[in-house]
């Protein structure tokens, strides 16, 4: 296999967008080819979840090449749940590494907030079993609180514990500013003081509003390229080294723990074993908070705490900027938002930032090896990506 | 006549799966006629809970209340609930009921209630 460089990036604000989704696609494509000084790809991948069935347009990949006049390149639409911006990424790193293609463009974008908050997460529901899950009238957050309750019974995790994955998030995204919620909240406001059921209401108890990431809109890109390309750019040499991917049963109830996430503990370990890296010696990671209940829940399996000690380093302040693994300095799904087909890319977006140390405030100092775990369903399809900053 | 679920059980090594998978999970038996439908219990324990606060638009209720339970025999099924105050680890009954409303269909599934 050959190795594979990432050699431009692009981002839109993830928020409410008021422009077409194919726009929302092509202008972190645009920012990605100035970025990197290239004009020309070969090949475009483009990562969504719902256009057919929320903006009632197919064959996204198709528009997108035109919008951007990249045509003839190659173009294909990656549909792959929550996960798909990431494994979009995993697709166009094949490509590279296969030696097919030399530059290929991967672009993660979503517009959710064409519907309502009801219907968006109807749509994401669809995703859950057809016949054991869909129609008892489950959704992702309510798989989340069952997740969640069980977490917190077996392990001691508290509510508090939810919170400060919240409040930490928060923070980090004041410094982002392609972030969804720039609102600095704190313990007090959502869960101590008498206003804190007002303001932070149940959505799927345990779980309350602020441990749901916000309905997003959105668009993230990268460009991979083959190394001989690469080194005539004269960009920071972040490498792709290592992707994983693993699924797990699709009704949550067949798992044999179901506070286990089987498929994340592999997926990191495939992609860490390809990397030739450790949990240890990761510098920064963007974990799939979707619901704050799993960043406690994937760190563990990643393999950067023990099992049912994640809330505790945490509390240790081990997961802040500055902490021995920084967590989500983007803000996080939870924070930075969630446009879903869009969230692989975007994450892998802030670590190429991070490695480049181009992050500003939020930078993690001197990080060189970046990690990536993109969720899908309820962690039926996770793929994880570990980037290596060379030299 | 009495409503069941049914799971569907590998004639070759007998595991049981539900939901219906065309492979065998357990002997990886690949005809996939070889199962026989069997109806699952009905009294189990409850695993874990959650009371969802903004149900799909099909629901006409203010809250819906949903929950993981541990049927006897071990198997496991998601369902909706219909119990006052569930605890981890109650002793719960189901019942076949319309879980789900649509404008021309409505969707028979399993509601529990305390046993």
């Amino acid at each position: 296999m050959r190795e594979v460089y990432v050699a431009g990036i692009g981002i839109t604000s993830f928020t409410r967008l008021e422009y077409p989704l194919v726009e929302i696609a092509a202008y972190p494509g645009l920012m990605a080819l100035r970025d990197s000084g290239l004009k020309k790809i070969d090949q475009l991948y483009v990562a969504n979840m719902g256009s057919g069935r929320v903006n009632g347009q197919t064959g996204l990949a198709s528009a997108v090449v035109d919008h951007l006049s990249l045509t003839p390149a190659g173009a294909v639409t990656i549909e792959n749940g929550p996960a798909s911006g990431a494994s979009a990424i995993k697709e166009g790193f094949m490509a590279v590494a296969s030696g097919m293609h030399d530059v290929v463009m991967v672009i993660g974008a979503e517009r959710m907030r064409e519907v309502n908050q009801l219907e968006a997460t109807d749509f994401v529901a669809t995703l859950t079993h057809p016949l054991a899950e869909y129609i008892y009238g489950v959704t992702l957050p309510s798989l989340a609180g069952m997740f969640a309750r069980l977490y917190m019974e077996k392990y001691g995790v508290t509510s508090r514990h939810l919170a400060m994955v919240a409040v930490k998030n928060h923070h980090n995204a004041m410094d982002n500013f392609y972030a969804h919620l720039h609102e600095e909240i704190t313990l007090e406001g959502i869960l101590d003081s008498p206003e804190a059921s007002t303001n932070n209401p149940y959505v799927a108890d345990p779980l309350r509003f602020y441990d749901m990431c916000p309905v997003s809109d959105g668009g993230a890109c990268l460009i991979l390229v083959s190394a001989d390309v690469m080194k005539k750019l004269n960009k920071p040499m972040i490498r792709l080294a290592g992707i994983g991917q693993a699924t797990d049963t699709h009704a949550v109830h067949e798992r044999k723990d179901p506070t286990y996430l089987f498929a994340v503990r592999e997926a990191a370990k495939k992609s860490f074993a390809m990397a030739g890296v450790k949990p240890e010696d990761v510098d920064v990671a963007e974990l799939h908070d979707a619901f704050t209940i799993l960043e406690i829940a994937e760190s563990e399996e990643v393999g950067f705490f023990k099992k049912g000690e994640g809330h505790i380093a945490l509390e240790k302040g081990e997961t802040k900027i500055g902490g021995k693994i920084p967590i989500n300095p983007s803000g996080g799904l939870k924070a930075k938002g969630h446009p879903v087909g869009a969230t692989g890319v975007g994450q892998a977006h802030e670590i190429v930032l991070q490695l480049r140390g181009e992050a500003k405030k939020r930078q993690v100092k001197n990080a060189k090896i970046g990690f990536t775990c993109n969720f899908g369903g309820f962690g039926n399809n996770v793929v994880c990506l570990t980037f290596i900053k060379e030299k | 006549m009495e409503l069941n679920i049914y799971a569907y059980k590998c004639k070759r090594c007998g595991h049981i799966h539900y939901p219906y998978k065309t492979i065998c999970k357990n002997c990886g038996e690949n005809d996939h006629n070889e199962f026989d439908i069997v109806p699952l219990p009905k009294k189990g324990k409850l695993l874990t809970y959650t009371t969802l606060y903004n149900p799909p638009s099909d629901y006409e209720v203010p809250t819906l209340a949903l929950g993981i339970v541990e049927l006897e025999g071990g198997h496991r099924i998601t369902g909706q609930l219909n119990i006052k105050n569930p605890k981890i680890g109650m002793n719960v009954e189901g019942k076949v009921e319309v879980v789900r409303k649509e404008a021309y269909n409505k969707h028979l599934g399993m509601v529990f209630y305390q046993a």
